[in-house]
């Protein structure tokens, strides 16, 4: 594993060499706040709970979602069938690597560099600017480890999507569909709560919720006993572990195609 | 002992007939018609450590698959292959410790970074010690002066610095055997001659094995003791470079564009040539290209320099042009039983 840390290094090395791709990111990500603020505030009018969630709870989600979906934002999918379909995979099968790990941690150091350029500016920003009241909790001291598990799971799937590359020219129209259907059924768009309740019921079975819905519920309510949150986490670590494996073992298998059919 | 094993080697592609679009994608994953391609069709040879050994044969001849096989990446159809007694497809990430690969078409490099830094990477990936790592730094910069590089992103190098940092990588951890795969392609004389130097030089300094695909004879020339010539997935001749040599080092051809060119001062040219030198005094004549006449001469039996001022004194001669025999040559006169 040591011998990894290097890459992750140097994504984060990358990530500086371009770091005027964050000011137009954040620029981005104040238009969308703006737009989100006003679009919440008519929603809300002059009711005070929608669904369980107050204004200030509702905005909260929905700003620490899109930080979260910016930090999350690593185009693995985009790299990975880029390099499987231009036949770059063949400089990492001859060295002493795992392509999933060796993935994993140059991603670690996008997630890093996106956290500080954009993540937490954005984070000050919703305090700072929109006046976002924090509350606080117990919630507070799982949503990092929150976060970092959605990181596995969210890179899991975009490792996933990338593997396709191996079957599919087209790639591009698979990574669309998929974030489309995370941003959606995850909650980064529009809190899980405003979904129909039998819809909900089939959510909370799905990977997509605890990407976004489980670590932002631990900000939105952070007053809620360890009973509620060790299992969502619980759910999270299961849905970890599972996509990891499940995208190893869909490489050992695509890769073959390679090996075999040739690149 | 010899370090690179390879017996009746082949390796047939199943290619995909693909369907379109994205369902089309999805139900390629399940079933598909495939055509099959034989790119090798049973190799053998056997290649002993410290060799520097030619591997060439035109585009589409099997080199890249042969590598590809040797380094790993590939699974054979059929025969058997080890590299240093084992087996490189089952053991991929072992066997990546002990070879070096340099694909010329792309780097290894990262790209966005300063050139150190990808040696700084490699050396955690390979897990070289920092001692090694630094002998062997200092050794690359004495024969080409690399450091003044390190600062510089691997983007804004020239090709031929490019390359030299990309052999610098392959023979960082010290592996057995070093694949070059083009190192020389698109490159200009003198850096080709510097990468020469630096390739026989580490040979020589450690013993090290290298299989080097090329399309340039005249990195041939310069590295190998042994060639083997591959086409259409078989081996055509493996053995001394001195008996190839000869084939391809005296051959030069002479491309001829003459003044209002036509059959019949095309039959004269013709006529003229053959009177005066003659197929017996190594001497053939075809037409390519459209008002181009390709004059091949073996510079061992006829000078070039005689053919050439014969016919400028016999002919107005609009261009001339001199080029080395080609692959396609080569490959054509050993097919013709050049080598006996």
């Amino acid at each position: 594993m040591r011998s990894y840390i290097p890459i992750a290094r140097a994504t984060f090395m990358v990530g500086l060499v371009y770091r005027f791709g964050f000011f137009f990111t954040i620029v981005g990500n104040i238009v969308y706040l703006c737009v989100a603020y006003f679009l919440w505030k008519s929603i809300y009018g002059d009711t005070l709970v929608i669904n369980g969630l107050t204004f200030n709870q509702a905005f909260l989600y929905v700003g620490l979602g899109s930080a979260i979906f910016i930090l999350l934002k690593t185009y693995a999918d985009w790299y990975i069938s880029y390099e499987i379909r231009e036949g770059v995979i063949a400089n990492y099968l001859v060295k002493p690597i795992d392509y999933q790990i060796y993935n994993l941690f140059a991603n670690l150091g996008s997630l890093l560099i996106n956290l500080m350029a954009i993540t937490i500016p954005t984070a000050i920003m919703l305090i700072g600017v929109f006046h976002v009241r924090v509350p606080s909790g117990p919630g507070l001291v799982l949503f990092p480890f929150s976060v970092l598990l959605a990181f596995l799971i969210s890179f899991s799937m975009d490792y996933f999507v990338g593997i396709m590359g191996f079957y599919s020219e087209s790639v591009w129209g698979l990574s669309i569909t998929k974030e489309i259907i995370v941003t959606v059924f995850s909650g980064a768009l529009i809190p899980l709560q405003f979904f129909p309740e039998q819809m909900q019921k089939v959510l909370y079975l799905l990977p997509f919720q605890a990407i976004y819905h489980t670590p932002l519920m631990m900000v939105t309510k952070p007053n809620q006993g360890m009973d509620v949150f060790l299992p969502m986490m619980a759910v999270q670590i299961f849905w970890a572990v599972v996509l990891f494996i499940g995208a190893r073992l869909f490489y050992n298998q695509a890769v073959k195609v390679l090996r075999i059919a040739g690149g | 002992m010899t370090l690179i094993h390879i017996e009746n080697l082949s390796k047939d592609f199943k290619i995909l007939n693909r369907r379109e679009g994205l369902s089309g994608a999805f139900r390629d994953l399940f079933s598909g018609s495939y055509r099959t391609v034989e790119a090798v069709k049973g190799i053998s040879f056997d290649i002993d450590p410290g060799e520097i050994v030619g591997y060439i044969g035109p585009n589409g001849a099997g080199k890249s698959t042969t590598i590809k096989m040797m380094t790993g990446i590939l699974k054979p159809t059929g025969g058997v292959i080890e590299v240093n007694g084992r087996v490189p497809y089952d053991n991929r990430i072992k066997q990546a410790q002990i070879m070096g690969v340099v694909f010329g078409q792309r780097t290894q490099l990262w790209w966005d970074l300063p050139v150190i830094e990808s040696f700084r990477i490699l050396q955690e990936i390979y897990k070289v010690d920092q001692k090694t790592f630094d002998r062997h730094m200092n050794m690359f910069n004495e024969l080409v002066g690399l450091s003044t590089l390190y600062g510089q992103q691997v983007r804004t190098l020239s090709l031929g610095q490019r390359m030299l940092c990309d052999i610098t990588a392959s023979f960082l951890h010290n592996p057995q055997v070093v694949f070059l795969d083009e190192p020389t392609i698109g490159l200009d004389v003198s850096i080709k001659a510097k990468i020469r130097s630096v390739i026989k030089e580490l040979n020589r300094e450690r013993n090290t094995t290298i299989i080097l695909t090329t399309h340039d004879l005249g990195d041939v020339e310069a590295l190998c003791q042994r060639i083997i010539i591959i086409d259409k997935g078989k081996i055509l001749y493996d053995g001394d470079i001195k008996k190839v040599n000869a084939l391809f080092g005296a051959y030069r051809t002479l491309k001829l564009q003459i003044n209002d060119f036509n059959e019949r001062t095309r039959q004269l040219l013709n006529d003229r040539l053959c009177e005066r030198f003659g197929l017996q005094n190594g001497i053939t004549i075809a037409e390519t290209e459209e008002f181009w006449t390709d004059v091949t001469i073996d510079q061992e039996r006829t000078p070039l320099s005689d053919v050439l001022s014969f016919v400028m004194g016999n002919f107005t001669v609009e261009d001339v042009r001199i080029l080395e025999i080609s692959m396609e040559n080569v490959v054509r006169k050993v097919y013709d039983g050049a080598l006996g």
